[in-house]
């Protein structure tokens, strides 16, 4: 009886129902050469999967664990990129920029022009910068002083990995996170919150739209500030 | 395994290993594999209502990863048709720098393979699926997994060297 290349594999691939595994192993322990083709299937296998093996024991990037635990996976339709790729949902991804941008152009127009219009946004070199009540909550508002009715809400303050003191923010409907450059709050990112509109709540920090926790996460350096180092930020003006 | 949907995102967490395993069997540079994991999980999520009650949460997310990376594959060809292969760019000259000429590392020799051999051997040897598994999962009858795994094996030999 020969067995062809195909029925070898399916063998060392635990493929075969009793009858023809117990004819290979016939075989197998009649012919050496086909105990050698199984054993060389095998082999193969196994070194396959100990070529991937450390894959598994690698920690699995902060990214993807945020990415799995935010509640909507279609956070991307009511985001604004402001700064291009820089501040893109995926700022490490080199393969979606160029999509992603093109996507949100278009919604960044129409979400932009209302924007605008707030006396808490202003536009200047084409960078979108917190002004008013947004700018003034940003630079002296503390988390531990802020109280439900703040119109702005504060949540997390950070340093970044280029040096800026960043914070994320809740305003009406919109979440964002604005960085602090030469005492210019410069808006990274602006997300409108899905579940907001019928709903009187203020959500807590927490619960910032996924692309800003996204852009915290990729941008963070270190550990969010604690009370006592945001007050300090404070007082130096947000200056590193 | 039956799916609990309120707890997918958890769900999903406890396979992060195993999607970012297949992955970077499928994609050769780690933070081209992670993208495509993000984008398995975005759209898993952004779909769950497709998920059939009996099925197998592993298999329907290696089937949103496996799309995924076919539908970056295509749009990035269009883009970059004029530039040579990320993978192969990145690794013609690894073998002589690793200072064994003749041997690819297993992840390099993946990497060669045609994507319709390298995703049979990723959900089959490295990931351990069922040859009917890997079917449902990329749609193609068993004798086709088959077929696509005895040539995807003889070209890993091949550049892998003698084995047995």
């Amino acid at each position: 009886m020969t067995f062809s290349d195909e029925d070898l594999m399916a063998y060392a691939d635990g493929e075969l129902d009793d009858t023809k595994r117990q004819q290979i192993q016939d075989a197998m322990s009649r012919d050496p050469e086909i105990a050698r083709r199984v054993a060389s299937h095998q082999a193969l296998k196994d070194s396959l999967r100990a070529g991937f093996e450390p894959v598994l024991q690698e920690p699995v990037p902060d990214r993807l664990l945020t990415a799995a635990r935010s509640k909507s996976g279609s956070s991307k339709s009511n985001v604004v990129p402001l700064r291009g790729h820089k501040v893109a949902v995926r700022p490490q991804s080199r393969w979606f920029a160029l999509a992603a941008s093109f996507a949100l152009g278009a919604l960044a127009l129409q979400f932009g022009r209302t924007l605008l219009r707030s006396d808490s946004i202003t536009e200047r070199d084409g960078q979108l910068l917190a002004a008013g009540k947004l700018h003034a909550a940003l630079s002296n508002q503390l988390v531990a002083a802020q109280t439900q009715d703040s119109a702005v809400q504060i949540g997390v303050s950070y340093l970044s990995r280029n040096g800026h003191y960043c914070r994320t923010f809740q305003m009406r409907e919109l979440g964002g996170l604005a960085c602090n450059e030469a005492g210019n709050w410069k808006l990274e990112v602006l997300a409108r919150e899905s579940h907001a509109a019928n709903s009187e709540y203020r959500p807590a920090a927490s619960n910032l739209p996924p692309a800003v926790v996204q852009a915290v996460t990729n941008t963070i350096s270190g550990e969010p500030l604690d009370p006592k180092e945001e007050a300090s930020a404070r007082a130096q003006k947000w200056q590193k | 395994m039956p799916v609990v949907k309120d707890d997918l995102g958890e769900q999903i967490v406890q396979l992060l290993p195993r999607l970012r395993r297949f992955a970077r069997s499928l994609v050769n540079n780690a933070q081209d594999a992670d993208d495509l994991v993000q984008l398995a999980i975005e759209r898993a999520l952004s779909r769950s209502e497709q998920l059939r009650p009996d099925a197998q949460l592993s298999s329907w997310m290696f089937g949103i990863l496996r799309n995924a990376w076919i539908d970056e594959s295509r749009s990035r060809g269009r883009r970059s048709r004029v530039f040579v292969p990320e993978e192969l760019g990145e690794n013609v000259a690894d073998p002589a720098a690793s200072g064994e000429a003749d041997a690819l590392s297993v992840q390099d020799a993946m990497a060669r393979l045609p994507s319709e051999q390298r995703e049979v051997v990723g959900l089959v040897l490295v990931e351990g699926l069922s040859y009917k598994e890997a079917a449902e999962i990329i749609g193609v009858p068993v004798g086709t997994i088959t077929s696509r795994l005895a040539r995807g094996r003889d070209s890993l030999q091949a550049m892998l060297g003698a084995l047995a």
